[in-house]
């Protein structure tokens, strides 16, 4: 134990040592607030985390652990962790607000984990990016690795510390009125910088009354000076000014007849790096459809 | 069309594939190709005009994805077939269709036209396809391990000296079906993350379904990572195969079942009206 070269035991012992440091912190500190990460802290955190990684590339040769990360037997049993508190996740009921078990995403053990995967992913891809600088591997062969291992960095990333920019308001809208106020999540009212009107709630129903279409005619009008008339469809959101405008709901009493319909808008400043990642992760796997798997590892 | 002339096409189908699995066992290649392409043509042919009459992608519920599955099933064999040349590929494909279009046959349930809002999307096609091809791939992978560990069992010895030597051809077709599977795994899952954010607002929620699509997803991963490691324990390599399968099977209805899911899933479509 603990000689070198590591082997899967230290792994496993890392990975437990982490989830215990977790339970600690979850007893001490309590769950993870991650409302805490709105911007500027995410960039913060996100600046802290590359330095964080630089620093324990520079120092892989006087710290074996930092060097180690980059082998199989550091990332295994990380991902064999990452799956049973996954499984654990997927076995138990997830409640706003509940804790420990229940509220897995906020779970230190949970998080702990998946950070430190994503850091053996950082630590993996400079390695393999300074292999390519120094000629040892071609840029070539390793497009579809990079594609893979680099995406899924960007998007793990970028959705988890983003997500406290995100924000998802619902707009009720009537009838000739334009309408500036959206109620948060918690029920805040929030001054928009878009006004909507409703001009037509739409509903279709088949022959045996299941529902087949919710839509809403609108007129939006922005403080930028746009003015704008389109059709809102369930899966077919409108975008202006940063915000995806969503059909969400009508007065169910009225049904076809509602003089209001539920408008949901959602803003996500950082949509377009977890995109960055997605894309670059589909790439991937035609990659590792295309020219096998074995050299996209 | 309707579901009451499936057991035509299906009967038909299974008997050219049937023939095709015959014709495989005794080397005669052309026509082992010419009669599972008939086959699922004919098959095919039903889903399309199961597409047309519906008014709408046969793809929402089980029994519908079920059709897919056992369309999907043969046309991997016979991908693999035309790689490898495996004799019996094309028998083991034949089989697993059979047995799903026996539970459409045997357990139907309730088919209509109608298809809600939430799935009236451009991506929902692509992204169910995909994922029913990638199972097929995947189920023929844990079929793949169990047959290394348990049928071909002397050949495979836990020291790395011996798993050099023997079963490499085995070996090497349940990577590539993995590799395969996983690469439309992941397109299925991202096509899923894409449509999320056009229908919910979001593309990542944690539903219940998404949880386990991510489960799925990194036990296969586990598996080709532990596969690129020079001295490995082949049988626990495999046996991580039928786990992930059977970590799949949650993904794909297991979830129905699952205490912790009810209620609060948003995949669940067929059950809810």
């Amino acid at each position: 134990m603990w000689t070198k070269p590591w082997t899967f035991k230290e792994g496993f012992l890392i990975g437990g040592g982490l989830i215990f440091a977790g339970l600690m912190l979850e007893l001490s500190v309590g769950p993870i607030v991650w409302d805490a990460f709105a911007w500027p802290a995410n960039g913060i955190v996100l600046s802290a985390f590359f330095v964080m990684l630089t620093a324990m590339v520079y120092l892989r040769n006087k710290v074996y652990a930092f060097k180690w990360m980059t082998t199989y037997q550091a990332a295994i049993p990380a991902m064999v962790y990452a799956v049973v508190l996954t499984i654990i996740m997927g076995l138990t009921r997830q409640q706003v607000g509940g804790t420990w078990l229940n509220n897995m995403l906020s779970f230190w053990p949970f998080v702990l984990i998946y950070v430190y995967i994503t850091v053996i992913l950082g630590l993996t891809i400079h390695r393999r990016l300074r292999k390519i600088f120094r000629g040892q591997r071609s840029m070539k062969r390793d497009i579809p690795f990079m594609l893979n291992h680099l995406g899924l960095f960007i998007a793990l990333t970028t959705a988890t510390l983003g997500n406290a920019d995100m924000q998802r308001v619902k707009m009720i809208c009537g009838i000739g009125e334009p309408e500036w106020r959206a109620l948060e999540q918690g029920g805040a009212v929030k001054e928009m910088p878009i006004a909507i009107e409703l001009k037509k709630f739409i509903m279709e129903t088949y022959d045996d009354g299941s529902p087949k279409r919710f839509a809403s005619e609108i007129q939006i009008l922005t403080k930028t000076g746009k003015n704008i008339e389109t059709t809102v469809d369930v899966n077919k959101p409108y975008e202006v000014d940063g915000w995806k405008i969503y059909q969400y709901g009508y007065d169910t009493q009225m049904g076809a007849q509602s003089q209001i319909s539920i408008l949901e808008l959602v803003s996500d400043p950082w949509l377009p790096f977890v995109y960055t990642g997605i894309y670059m992760m589909l790439a991937g796997a035609v990659c590792i459809f295309v020219v096998g798997g074995r050299k996209c590892v | 069309m309707s579901w009451e002339h499936f057991i035509y096409f299906a009967i038909a189908a299974v008997l050219l594939w049937g023939v095709g699995a015959w014709a495989a066992w005794k080397n005669k290649t052309g026509m082992a190709y010419a009669t599972t392409v008939l086959g699922l043509l004919v098959f095919f042919s039903f889903i399309l005009s199961m597409w047309i009459s519906l008014e709408r992608p046969p793809l929402r519920t089980m029994g519908e994805t079920r059709l897919w599955y056992s369309f999907f099933l043969p046309l991997a064999g016979l991908i693999v077939y035309s790689r490898w040349k495996y004799k019996w590929i094309l028998s083991f494909s034949t089989v697993l269709a059979l047995v799903f279009i026996c539970v459409n046959l045997f357990k139907p349930e309730i088919h209509d036209k109608t298809l809600m809002p939430a799935l009236q999307s451009p991506w929902f096609a692509p992204h169910v396809i995909v994922y029913m091809f990638a199972y097929a791939v995947l189920g023929a992978a844990a079929v793949m391990a169990i047959y290394l560990l348990f049928i071909k069992k002397g050949g495979i010895a836990d020291q790395e000296f011996f798993a050099e030597q023997s079963d490499k051809v085995e070996r090497d077709i349940t990577d590539n079906l993995v590799y395969v599977g996983l690469a439309f795994l992941t397109i299925g899952m991202l096509f899923g993350a894409l449509w999320a954010k056009e229908a919910w607002g979001h593309y990542w929620s944690w539903d219940p379904k998404e949880t386990w699509a991510a489960i799925t997803w990194l036990a296969y991963l586990i598996y080709i990572h532990y596969r690129q490691l020079p001295h490995h324990r082949e049988r626990l390599a495999f046996w991580m195969l039928i786990g992930s399968f059977v970590l799949l099977q949650m993904c794909w209805w297991g979830i129905n079942y699952l205490p912790s899911a009810q209620g609060s899933s948003v995949h669940t479509y067929s059950l809810s009206e």
